[in-house]
């Protein structure tokens, strides 16, 4: 059995005990304990996420990379692959607070408009009857008397642990966007509910650009869009052929990122595209998101860490 | 000759098993199933329960449920051991069986009592330096002091500590036992309480010529020399502080 050293352990346990990490700070770390740039240094740090990945592989987990679709940053984290009875034991989150959850997220994922986010109100004006199984025969639909006690107060209380542990973020206009867990997560379950994907990255399009044109269904992520015009003379949408309009982005701008982007991981640590789509599960099957395995709640939460006493 | 060759060839399969395998007639494959199941079971379980030890029946319930080979639960949580510490970093650390209640006094709650179940926790191997650098994630800081000042009270009380006394001590630090709202634990006696959960500490109830008295115990877990270790490095560096300012003041 092929040990990894205290150097991957430190990556592995900092992504557990912390959650989803920006990749600046991931990076710090791998510099901290390697002594080496992870930019000038790409093979070896690669090679340390292949390696990880193929002993996370034998539990069912991963180290991913994706783009905060918000800001546009890389993000790491160590992510559940499999919905089993284990993982039922992941979340911290009551049934009716893993309903309140799934109501927001498919209301953002369902966004024609692919702003990424609901308004405040909105969020917790969501109905918690909605969520339940539209499988169920009409005798059981039944609203949980959990369901319908759920009071505004404690959607308030849910919405705030949601944002705390990245379930969920807050725009800058204080609307309610994905967090980075759920980008991380969701993948497939986003795939499943056919969110239309990012003409460039092919991940799902939740915040994006939409070609202006009616009935054209490509959308473009702002941060793919900037590139895609820094590379390309040729401006027009790949849907209906015509010219992409540039007034949103200016050239400059585009250059400026592309520039930025240039050292930085596309989307996933490891594998190619297409293994990576095979590989991929629906890790919060039955809408519980109780799949990964840093999910937490509560004041005094305790993550996956060393006992008190620090012991050695 | 040719039936020497062939008495070669009919062998059991599980001749070409490991030898820790082939004593239990199962497949390199459905022992890996096992240990990864264990594994995540671990993993959740114990990040679910903010840290509160796992019972050793719940890790072999996931083995026994389909199998029923003698030692085979022992063979797997050893695997998964090995490979929480090769793959994670994590030793999962076996907590010492409470000790028997003496006379004229019980252990809560009842099933304490005896508790003749092993159970784990998780403990990170990396150095200290490491892991507090990189590891800890800070919004659990205030819980590690939290349960530090309990311990070296209880510490310094010899081990043991009656309830109202010890929320004396906790008062004076501004944590009154009826605040449900502290800004950073929410509800006090609850915090508290997770100690317990957590093998930190142990109630136990006294009973005495004015009725029972309830009592605070050092557990397991504080009772790990790691730990006790620890509280007392942390008890004399304050004491060692005090003595300065003393000093300073004369």
């Amino acid at each position: 059995m092929a040990s990894l050293s205290w150097k991957h352990h430190t990556l592995i346990q900092a992504l557990i005990s912390r959650g989803p990490l920006k990749e600046k700070e991931f990076h710090s770390i791998f510099t901290a304990v390697t002594g080496r740039n992870p930019v000038t240094v790409k093979k070896i740090f690669d090679k340390y996420l292949l390696e990880i990945n193929k002993e996370l592989s034998y539990v069912h987990f991963e180290l991913k990379a994706c783009r905060d679709q918000y800001d546009g940053q890389v993000c790491y984290g160590v992510v559940n692959n499999v919905a089993d009875d284990q993982s039922k034991l992941g979340t911290k989150y009551s049934v009716p607070q893993i309903a309140f959850f799934k109501g927001i997220i498919e209301a953002i994922a369902q966004d024609e408009a692919a702003q990424g986010c609901i308004s405040s109100f909105d969020a917790l004006n969501i109905r918690l009857e909605n969520q339940i199984s539209s499988e169920a025969s009409s005798s059981q639909q039944q609203v949980p008397p959990a369901f319908k006690n759920f009071s505004m107060t404690q959607k308030e209380k849910t919405l705030d642990e949601l944002v705390r542990d990245k379930w969920l973020c807050r725009t800058r206009e204080r609307n309610i966007g994905l967090g980075i867990r759920s980008l991380l997560d969701l993948r497939s379950w986003f795939r499943n509910n056919d969110v239309p994907s990012c003409e460039v990255c092919n991940e799902a399009g939740v915040k994006a650009d939409l070609c202006p044109t009616e009935g054209c269904p490509v959308r473009i992520h702002k941060y793919c869009l900037k590139k895609l015009l820094s590379q390309r003379d040729d401006k027009r949408c790949s849907g209906c052929g015509k010219p992409w309009p540039l007034s949103k982005i200016t050239k400059t701008e585009a250059a400026e990122e592309a520039m930025n982007d240039e050292e930085e991981s596309e989307t996933q640590a490891t594998a190619p595209k297409a293994k990576r789509r095979r590989q991929q599960r629906d890790s919060t099957e039955n809408g519980s998101s109780q799949a990964s395995l840093a999910s937490t709640s509560g004041a005094n939460t305790r993550r996956v860490t060393r006992s008190v006493g620090h012991s050695r | 000759m040719k039936l020497g060759f062939t008495k070669l060839l009919i062998v059991s399969p599980s001749q070409f098993l490991p030898d820790s395998l082939s004593q239990f007639d199962i497949s390199k494959e459905e022992t890996d199933k096992l240990v990864s199941e264990v594994i995540r079971f671990i993993l959740f379980k114990f990040h679910q329960s903010s840290g509160t030890p796992i019972k050793r029946e719940d890790l072999t319930q996931i083995v026994t449920k389909n199998y029923r080979q003698r030692n085979l639960a022992t063979h797997v949580i050893n695997e998964a051991k090995k490979k929480l510490s090769n793959v994670f970093g994590y030793d999962l650390k076996e907590l010492q069986r409470a000790r028997s209640s003496s006379t004229g006094q019980s252990r809560l709650p009842q099933s304490q009592s005896s508790v003749d179940s092993k159970s784990y926790v998780l403990v990170s191997e990396l150095p200290l330096e490491v892991f507090k650098k990189h590891v800890v994630d800070e919004t659990t800081s205030p819980v590690t002091g939290f349960t530090f000042v309990v311990l070296a009270i209880v510490q310094l009380a010899g081990g043991k500590i009656p309830e109202e006394t010890l929320w004396h001590h906790l008062k004076r630090m501004g944590l009154h036992e009826n605040d449900e709202h502290n800004p950073v634990f929410g509800n006090n006696k609850q915090t508290l309480e997770t100690l317990v959960q957590q093998r930190f500490l142990q109630k136990e109830k006294v009973s005495g010529p004015e009725g029972s008295t309830l009592f605070y115990d050092l557990a397991e877990r504080a009772l790990d020399p790691q730990v006790s270790e620890k509280v007392k490095d942390y008890i004399s560096q304050i004491l060692k502080n005090d003595v300065a300012v003393v000093e300073l003041n004369d």
